[in-house]
């Protein structure tokens, strides 16, 4: 049986024990671990009672369990502890034991057992057994309280060391060249500010996995997710699924349940991400064109290569032309060309589609205009050649609509071809107009040798020739409007008889431009008219 | 993408130096905890970890590296980060590693600082 004693702590102690009680709790307030603080309660006690036997046990559920020395190879029993005050028992056998409640809520029980032949614990040794308890259930608190400081401050800092690795994992994956993907630098990131065991990426097209990476690298931990489950996030992006896995978060004491605050870091990196992607997709498309743009400035060079700076004097004639391109670059093209026995090719051709491809096919058109030209091939077969290399050099949807002229410059007289294109108007001088069609298909609309026809007149003094493409009859004005619909184009040609050719020109374009008003120029312009004085 | 945790451990002049690979999880963690705590029983105080193929630590990695540099602290030696990354230095950082723990550019560096803080190997 176990007889219990009351102690009265408030009788006074010996001299020279308040000391000892003082450095006994400095030694206990240093230990760093409750083993170590129990390591050092058994030196103290030790050294109190010298040759003495004593033994330390915890109790943190229902069991008693040995912390050190014991007195034999059995836990005794021990009582439990009645409040915050430390409980002193007598046992058998001349033992004595006292029990502590400590501030975790565990115990800890301390059995002393004399040594030798000594005498029975007095009841001031038992005063004294019971202070170094007290002190050891304050250093105890101590070591909680710092333990729990540390706790604190590693927590915190870990929460900024969240939000810090957020804003430097925001900026890392935006960044436009960076090294690594961006989805796998955020799974790492994931992975470990949430301390997960692993993690996955999987990107997905149709259902279909296109895409796989492991965090750490190396493919499927064994058993990953089984243990502590996961969490997951996924976002939309071109047609593809990126879904973000993480599995098993770590502790210390094993593995737990994600929080929210894993959710939430997860779907933050993931919006990182999705952010990266769309200004990534956004650069590249302005890269593109930034390059179309420079391929178009290249073409536009060599287009204004193309067309004439100046257009050449013909004795007995005036003749001027204009060309203002929709875009940076035209599919339109004019020409007045001197050939070698003294007459001259006049020239006015629209691609169909405008832009590089237009400015290519045109491009092609000048060069093997000019060497049929040269070759002085009859106009109706010059349209024929014409046709067929067009028609081979460019795609289905590309053709040239053109509109030939051979000018006798001192008998006025005119061979011309039309190959599709608009009717060009003659005007005579009595202000009426006659229009000049015939010809045959646009260039290159067929791969065969279409037959061309010509025919044939003679310009008399004071008769005029406009030759135009279909931006200026076709140019809308704000409303959609065409130019042609309000001002028929014929009805200027009769209307405008200025002295000199480009002062018509002039007056033409600036009658287009008030129709137009701001609206945007839809189509290329372009004319060349002839007047024999 | 980071490789799976591994490690190796030499001691030169009765310092320690771990090199870890990979992530620095609690399994990584505990490896370089139980790596140190074999030496550090023989007497070894003063310790090199080489971080330089270890580009991922979690909270629970960095734990045990804290609870290595507090034992260190306690016994008077000194812990030295190496071949640090700089996402993990700055993780390292901010979870107040080097107010404890020193870090240098390489392995060689680190013993020559244990060396000209007059502290030679026990």
């Amino acid at each position: 049986m176990n007889e219990r004693t009351d102690v009265d702590t408030r009788k006074r102690l010996p001299d020279g024990q308040i000391e000892a009680l003082e450095k006994a709790f400095r030694t206990l307030s240093a230990a760093p671990t409750l083993m170590d603080q129990a390591t050092r309660l058994r030196d103290v006690l030790g050294g109190y009672f010298p040759g003495d036997t004593v033994s330390l046990y915890r109790r943190t559920g229902m069991e008693w369990e040995s912390l050190g020395v014991r007195v034999d190879g059995t836990v005794p029993h021990l009582p439990s502890a009645d409040g915050d005050a430390a409980t002193v028992s007598a046992l058998e056998g001349g033992k004595v034991s006292i029990v502590q409640k400590l501030a975790d809520r565990s115990q800890i029980g301390v059995v002393l057992v004399r040594g030798g032949r000594g005498t029975p614990y007095a009841e001031t040794d038992l005063v004294t057994l019971r202070l170094f308890l007290t002190l050891f259930d304050n250093a105890f608190r101590e070591l909680v309280a710092r333990r729990n400081e540390k706790e604190l401050i590693f927590s915190l800092n870990h929460r900024v060391l969240q939000l810090n690795s957020l804003i430097d994992t925001g900026i890392e994956v935006s960044k436009l060249s960076g090294s690594a993907p961006p989805h796998h630098l955020a799974l790492e990131r994931a992975a470990s500010l949430t301390n997960a065991s692993s993690g996955v990426l999987r990107v997905s097209r149709g259902g279909r996995t296109e895409e796989e990476g492991w965090f750490p690298h190396g493919g499927a931990p064994e058993g990953a997710g089984s243990r502590g489950g996961g969490i997951s996030t996924a976002f939309d992006f071109g047609g593809e699924t990126y879904k973000f896995q993480l599995f098993d978060k770590e502790s210390r004491s094993g593995i737990i349940p994600f929080d929210e605050t894993d959710q939430l870091l997860l779907d933050a990196l993931s919006r990182q991400v999705h952010a990266s992607l769309e200004n990534l997709y956004l650069h590249q498309e302005a890269l593109e064109k930034q390059k179309i743009e420079q391929d178009i400035a290249v073409a536009a060079s060599i287009q204004q290569r193309i067309l004439p700076k100046t257009l050449p004097g013909i004795d007995g004639y005036d003749i001027a032309g204009v060309n203002i391109p929709s875009k940076s670059v035209g599919g339109d093209y004019y020409d007045c060309i001197p050939l070698p026995d003294g007459r001259f090719a006049m020239v006015i051709a629209d691609v169909a589609g405008k832009g590089v491809p237009a400015a290519l096919l045109v491009s092609s058109f000048h060069a093997y205009l000019t060497a049929y030209l040269e070759a002085a091939l009859p106009l109706v077969d010059l349209a024929v050649r014409l046709n067929r290399v067009i028609a081979r050099a460019s795609t289905e949807d590309k053709f040239i609509t053109a509109f030939f002229a051979l000018l006798t410059p001192s008998s006025g007289a005119l061979e011309t071809v039309s190959a599709g294109h608009n009717p060009v108007f003659l005007r005579h001088t009595d202000g009426t107009l006659r229009e000049l069609s015939l010809g045959g298909i646009p260039l290159g609309m067929l791969d065969m040798d279409f037959p061309y026809q010509s025919e044939s007149l003679t310009l008399g003094k004071g008769e005029r020739l406009l030759l135009y493409t279909d931006g200026i009859p076709e140019a809308t004005d704000g409303r959609q409007r065409l130019y042609e619909a309000d001002f028929p184009l014929k009805e200027f040609v009769s209307r405008h008889v200025p002295v000199r050719a480009e002062t018509f020109i002039h007056e033409l374009i600036a009658d287009v431009k008030k129709f137009t008003g701001p609206a945007p120029q839809n189509d290329d312009i372009t004319a060349l008219y002839l007047l024999k004085h | 993408m980071e490789q799976p945790f591994s490690l190796t451990s030499e001691v030169r002049e009765n310092r320690l130096i771990i090199t870890t690979s990979g992530y620095v999880n609690n399994v990584g963690g505990e490896a370089i905890a139980a790596e140190f705590a074999r030496h550090f029983e023989q007497g070894t105080r003063h310790i090199v970890i080489n971080l330089g193929q270890s580009r991922v630590v979690n909270s629970v990695g960095m734990s045990f590296l804290i609870e290595i540099i507090e034992r260190l602290q306690d016994a008077g030696g000194k812990l030295v980060f190496t071949d640090l990354d700089p996402a993990v230095e700055k993780m390292l950082s901010i979870m107040g590693l080097f107010q404890y723990a020193g870090k240098e550019k390489t392995v060689g560096d680190a013993l020559l600082s244990f060396h000209e803080a007059g502290k030679p190997g026990p």
